[in-house]
């Protein structure tokens, strides 16, 4: 009886349609039809409704666990859901747009995106597909209605056949090393599962209605999706559930370090210090290998890769859960066949991470890593795993000097006095913050007092710190709490005593760690870095012309702040501004960040060396830099790799050369005023 | 092995030098103090010697005001197991014998077998605490120490002497070192350590009167003088060079 | 109890140089106080030792000598000098400040209820004894203020050893009760790191580099004024720490004390740890680019200027005025 009430709807459908475009055999210009089955048998029910529930079991217990994963880990601390706004952009840009995919691999991308909008936009048709299994389609191809959204899905079919098709190309023939090294059999399957997907839904164009073929298509079609179903929670298709949750949830920042969670809280050491946001983005991850194919370790040598980092997490939670006490990384895992050491997931690749922050804007599903290999490092570091000659000497220099130098403050002091420069009283507008480079280092020392030069030009009132210690960046990179609680509290205590209410400061680090990370412990004055101060007053500064000047966005500058245009504005009216190939979010890191400036020697290529060469091939004859550890980076990398290595000049510096010279200059180099001893 | 570590704390290197009123001694008012640095070296060398065995405990002993607390505090978090702080305000005016009595006080009940500590200290740098608290005690000591090796009949100390000569020497427990610095690396102070620093025990236990008079008094501090004029050559890298070639002819007599 | 005692030191029946400076330094302190001036040397068969002493102006020579003296340890020089001391009843007991003394005349001066001077760098009027503190940021006056006799330690370089006066005297065996389980410490033979081939304490004239030099490749330019001035070549610790010279050229508290007529400091800051191991020279030339350079507080003659444009200037001066 169900039968034949089945039978007498689909022959009153299409007794009904009137818009035909094409018919079984040959086709008709005004006449399509699309397809469908006619009649579905007792038997063919009770196979799709078996079918169905063996997918969707299939689906859950794979699906199961990894919810189960994710909520059963550790709250984050100091998550909010709001602001809304920021999230609710981000999933519309970065989700529904496809804004990052499209943008940061453009050709690839599209494609991607083409495949996800198909997706969205075959959501009514698949309903409609298996409500026909059951008599209870509701998409009528005859009606107008019906038969423009078939053809509109026709249209995205044909998109995601040839996207996917290309896809498959690239992954299979191109081979691009982001992707893996091996083969992934399993996304050649589901390429093929899509391509037939949209193959079966197109041919229902070219057979009759109630045929056989049409039955066969019909079902070709189903069993494809509940094969696809329960195989994405089994592969990294588990995006296609994830992702968009994981945009909507991300941190709120970039690099955003969360604080520690009471007592028992050292970092990421074990399963059960991974958080639920951590374990859904590792779980969200494509493999695309857009955060390795950006990151300045990995491209030159080390063994850090930060797709294998979230993979070796996700690896890691499969199989120890998220309340193990099994140590995360591998050198300190007892080597045993059940705890193979992973080469990725260690300490040595945590550790030769800059902080540069590509893997984290690259990727596009949200997955956050700079947070997840900090926490590492904190897991390391803050129980004293790390055992580092040149990691022990920076915290022993920053507990015992107050500077990551570990020199003594009376150098400082020295400066301070060599330079005349007025001690900050509370009447001056701004602080001048000297920074670890600024105070102690002769390059950085240069670059302050050329920008005081500016600052007194401009007519701007400053003083700088009596004392100044670090602001511990490098110990918060490097995962030391310990030291860089201690430097903060002390640096926000220094700010309000003094009662400082602008700083100033030439480092990116400096700005950055004070406006930023000091947060989690008080607020500090407003601060700005030097570019921002100097182009709002562009139009009092010289204006140079003639000389091509390289910009290099420093990491903590552009990726951390979006601060671009400013100095690029500083610049312009300098010179003529150049660009780098590699610029603005793209740029290539100096290689100094995360406290590695401090460390040994790296392993691989130089990444100083990478970036320098880059930018002498530019043929510019000035590198203009914005940071003073960038500027340190470069000037053996420059000379290393050019004969005729462009000139090296921070933006301050090039501002200041234009200006008239009233004050004595700053060099260090300078002979003394007089040879007698103190 | 039960091992006592004797540490001071003393001004940080940086610190600002103005003679007190009473010339005796710096003004303390803008100072930072901090664990003297071969005391560090001492700490480090019973933690290690402590994590190579296995087993043992280790204890910090500190002579002086409240403040020595929080030097206390960082040997514990730094791996320490258990801190005794032998309060003393009136340490300036005792000599080198005097604090050693201290020490030994509070060191004889924990019968511990081997006591470490600094050659010397930063500040004073008499060198000879170490010494005397051993005498005091009646053990035997062994000075300017860079490695420490236990045995089946006590341990085997490398020992420096002058000009790159080492020796070891063997000794029997209990017994006193005083390590040099640099034998060692010197491990950070870790926030795990710290956390759980505030659960180890620090003791306090007040010092026993001074009994006597000192043997030996500080009068009065003051900036060293510089006891030679010293006379800077100027001029080109060629005239200067003439310069050098005449003294060394006529005045030092080496040409 | 009256008169000075010098305590020297001996290894093997080779002197410790050092020794002879506190010897000058007890010669001076007893013409000052008027008294007598004695010296004791330790060991077993030192009597050659005590018969070059004897040629000294001194009162007497003690040769303490034991068995179980022939080899240094703290409790056989401690008991031995204990009861020396308690026989002799000298005021003042005057030590050089070397490792050895550093080890057992603390213990001495606690058997004697004293505590010692150390590391003394003059010896005043009064007697006052001036110290440093503060790795030598300040001075410091020392009285000895007890009964009982007082014990210092004299830094080396501070008294000059050819300033000891000769004269004669005479040699007095003096053999301690010492018992056989007396001794408890065992120690070895000394031993070196790498082979000794330089010996810069016998070298009159020292060329003596520091970090100012930069790189191990820029050796070059103070190895050619050392061979042009005929000089041995030292280095400052961290110079010695990266490897680029051998340890055994290491001048400074924890490598050779010298004292040559002549000593160029090419780029050294004058760190406490160093000036300890050179500031007993005879005249001194620093060359280094910061004129705050605490070098140039010891220095005879200084140059605050560029060394890579100065020591080669310097060097083809002198090799001109050879020629």
């Amino acid at each position: 009886m169900v039968a034949g009430a089945l039978q007498m709807t689909v022959e009153t459908r299409c007794f009904a349609g009137s818009i035909l475009f094409f018919q079984q055999p040959g086709f008709h210009p005004t006449r399509v039809l699309f397809a469908e089955p006619e009649h579905f048998s007792t038997l063919e029910s009770v196979l799709l409704v078996a079918a169905i529930l063996a997918s969707a079991a299939l689906f859950f217990w794979r699906f199961g666990p990894i919810l189960r994963n994710i909520l059963r880990s550790k709250k984050d601390a100091n998550f909010s859901l709001f602001p809304l706004g920021r999230r609710v952009w981000d999933f519309f840009w970065e989700v529904l747009c496809q804004g990052k995919v499209i943008r940061q691999r453009p050709l690839p991308g599209l494609a991607h995106a083409f495949v996800f909008w198909g997706f969205l936009a075959f959501a009514l048709v698949s309903v409609n597909h298996f409500a026909t299994g059951f008599g209870l389609g509701f998409l009528s191809p005859e009606r107008l209605l019906g038969g423009l959204y078939f053809l509109f899905a026709a249209v995205w079919a044909l998109l995601v056949a040839v996207s996917i098709a290309g896809l498959f190309v690239r992954r299979f023939f191109v081979r691009p090393i982001w992707l893996g090294k091996k083969v992934s059999y399993e996304s050649g399957f589901i390429a093929f599962l899509i391509f037939l997907l949209m193959a079966t839904y197109l041919a229902a164009y070219f057979v009759a209605p109630g045929s056989l073929q049409i039955k066969a298509l019909w079902w070709t079609h189903t069993l494809a999706l509940l094969i696809f179903l329960p195989l994405i929670p089994h592969t990294k298709h588990l995006h296609l559930v994830l992702s968009p949750l994981t945009v909507f949830l991300k941190r709120d920042g970039f690099s955003k370090i969360p604080p520690l969670a009471g007592d028992e809280d050292f970092g990421l050491v074990a399963g059960k210090d991974v958080t639920q946001l951590i374990s859904l983005q590792t779980y969200s991850c494509v493999e695309c290998g857009r955060c390795t194919e950006h990151c300045p370790a990995a491209t030159t040598g080390k063994v850090l890769n930060p797709k294998e980092i979230i993979l070796g997490l996700r690896t890691y939670l499969n199989e120890f859960g998220p309340a193990s006490d099994t140590p995360l990384l591998t050198e300190q895992r007892i080597a045993s066949p059940d705890n193979p050491p992973a080469k990725y997931l260690s300490m040595e690749a945590a550790f030769e991470c800059t902080t540069c922050g590509s893997c984290e804007y690259q990727c596009p599903v949200g997955i956050q890593h700079v947070p997840i290999i900090v926490g590492l490092r904190r897991g390391a570091t803050n129980t004293g795993a790390w055992e580092d000659d040149y990691g022990t000497k920076l915290f022993l220099a920053l507990e015992k000097n107050g500077n990551a130098l570990g020199l003594s403050a009376t150098e400082r002091d020295k400066f301070i006095q060599k330079q005349a420069f007025p001690i900050f009283d509370g009447t001056q507008e701004y602080c001048l913050w000297l920074g670890c480079m600024g105070g102690y280092d002769p390059k950085g020392r240069e670059i302050i007092a050329d920008f005081a030069r500016v600052m007194q030009h401009l007519g701007t009132s400053f003083g700088v710190l009596k004392k100044e210690k670090c602001t511990g960046d490098p110990a918060r990179r490097l995962g030391n709490d310990l030291v860089f609680q201690t430097l903060a509290e002390a640096g926000l205590k220094t700010f309000e005593t003094a009662k400082v209410q602008k700083i100033v400061a030439i480092c990116p680090h400096c700005v950055r760690t004070i406006a930023t990370d000091w947060r989690e412990f008080g607020i500090a004055p407003e601060i700005e870095h030097h570019s921002e101060f100097m182009a709002r007053h562009k139009d009092r500064l010289p204006k140079q012309q003639g000389e091509s000047i390289v910009y290099h966005d420093p990491c903590y500058l552009g990726r951390y702040q979006e601060i671009y245009d400013e100095p690029r504005a500083v610049v312009a009216q300098a010179g003529t501004l150049v660009e780098a190939p590699r610029s603005h979010e793209r740029s290539f890191c100096c290689g100094a960040g995360g406290g590695l400036a401090f460390l040994g020697e790296e392993k691989g290529e130089r990444v100083s060396h990478v970036r320098a060469r880059e930018l002498a091939d530019t043929g510019a004859q000035v590198v203009g830099t914005a940071c003073p550890f960038c500027n340190t980076m470069f000037r053996d990398a420059l000379t290393a790799v050019s004969d005729t290595p462009p000139q090296l000049l921070d933006i301050a510096q090039l501002t200041a050369r234009a200006l008239p010279a009233s004050q004595p200059q700053s060099s260090e180099s300078q002979p003394p005023v007089s040879g007698g001893v103190q | 092995m039960k091992i006592v570590v004797a540490i001071k704390q003393v001004p940080e290197r940086d610190a600002p030098i103005h003679i007190a009123s009473d010339g005796k001694w710096i003004d303390e008012g803008d100072l930072n103090y901090t664990i003297n640095e071969p005391d560090a070296y001492a700490l480090e060398e019973a933690l290690q010697l402590k994590e190579k065995n296995g087993t043992g405990e280790v204890i910090v002993v500190c002579a002086g005001p409240e403040r020595v607390q929080s030097t206390l505090r960082e040997a514990l978090a730094k791996g320490a197991d258990r801190a005794i702080h032998i309060e003393a305000d009136d340490l300036g005016s005792r000599d080198t014998l005097g604090v050693a009595q201290v020490l030994a006080d509070a060191v004889k009940s924990e019968s511990p077998d081997l006591i470490l500590t600094g050659l010397q200290s930063d500040d004073l740098g008499l060198g000879q605490t170490g010494v005397v608290l051993a005498e005091l005690l009646g053990i035997p000591s062994a000075t300017i120490i860079m490695h420490v090796e236990p045995t089946a009949s006590g341990l085997k100390v490398n020992r420096e002497l002058e000009d790159g000569w080492f020796q070891h020497v063997e000794l029997p427990l209990p017994a006193l070192l005083t390590i040099q610095s640099g034998g060692n690396k010197l491990r950070y102070a870790t926030l795990m350590g710290i956390k759980k620093a505030k659960t180890k025990e620090l003791k306090t236990v007040p010092a026993a009167a001074a009994s006597g008079a000192p043997a030996i008094t500080l009068e009065r501090v003051y900036l060293p003088e510089k006891q030679k004029k010293t006379e800077m050559l100027t001029g080109s890298p060629a005239e200067i060079a003439a310069k050098i070639v005449e003294k060394l002819k006529f005045e030092v007599r080496v040409l | 109890m009256s008169g000075v005692l010098v305590v020297m030191e001996q290894r093997s029946g080779t002197w410790n140089r050092m020794s002879f400076e506190a010897l000058a330094a007890g010669q001076q302190l007893a013409t000052k106080l008027g008294t007598a001036c004695s010296a004791a040397v330790i060991g077993a068969g030192v009597d050659s030792l005590s018969s070059e002493l004897s040629k000294k102006k001194l009162a007497k020579v003690y040769a303490v000598q034991h068995d179980q003296l022939g080899t240094y340890t703290a409790d056989g020089y401690v008991a031995a000098l204990e009861q020396l001391i308690q026989q002799t009843a000298p005021d003042y007991i005057l030590f050089p400040h070397t490792y050895q003394v550093r080890d057992f005349a603390p213990a001495l001066a606690t058997r004697l209820k004293q505590v010692l001077i150390s590391d003394v760098i003059a010896i005043h009027d009064g007697p006052v004894f001036v110290r440093q503190l503060l790795q030598g940021k300040l001075n410091a006056d020392y009285r000895h203020s007890g009964s009982g006799p007082c014990l210092v330690s004299i830094q080396a370089g501070t008294f000059r050893s050819d300033a000891v006066e000769e004269g004669s005297s005479t040699v007095e065996n003096f053999s301690p009760q010492l018992s056989a389980d007396l001794l408890r410490a065992k120690p070895g033979e000394p031993f070196r790191e790498s082979a000794q081939t330089v010996d810069l304490t016998a070298a009159p004239v020292i060329v003596s580099v520091g970090r100012g030099i930069g790189e191990q490749d820029n050796l070059g330019v103070v190895e050619e004024l050392a061979s042009a001035l005929g000089a041995e070549l030292a280095a400052s610790r961290p110079i010695c720490d990266n490897g680029w010279l051998p340890m055994e050229r290491q001048v400074g508290s924890s490598g050779q004390t010298v004292s040559p007529k002549l000593y160029i400091a090419v780029g050294i800051s004058g760190a406490i740890q160093h000036l300890v191991g050179m500031k007993g020279s005879k005249s001194v030339i620093a060359i280094n680019k910061d004129e705050n350079a605490p070098i140039f507080e010891v220095a005879d003659y200084g140059v605050v200027g560029d060394l890579f444009e100065i020591v080669p200037e310097l060097t083809k001066a002198v090799l001109a005025s050879r020629s």
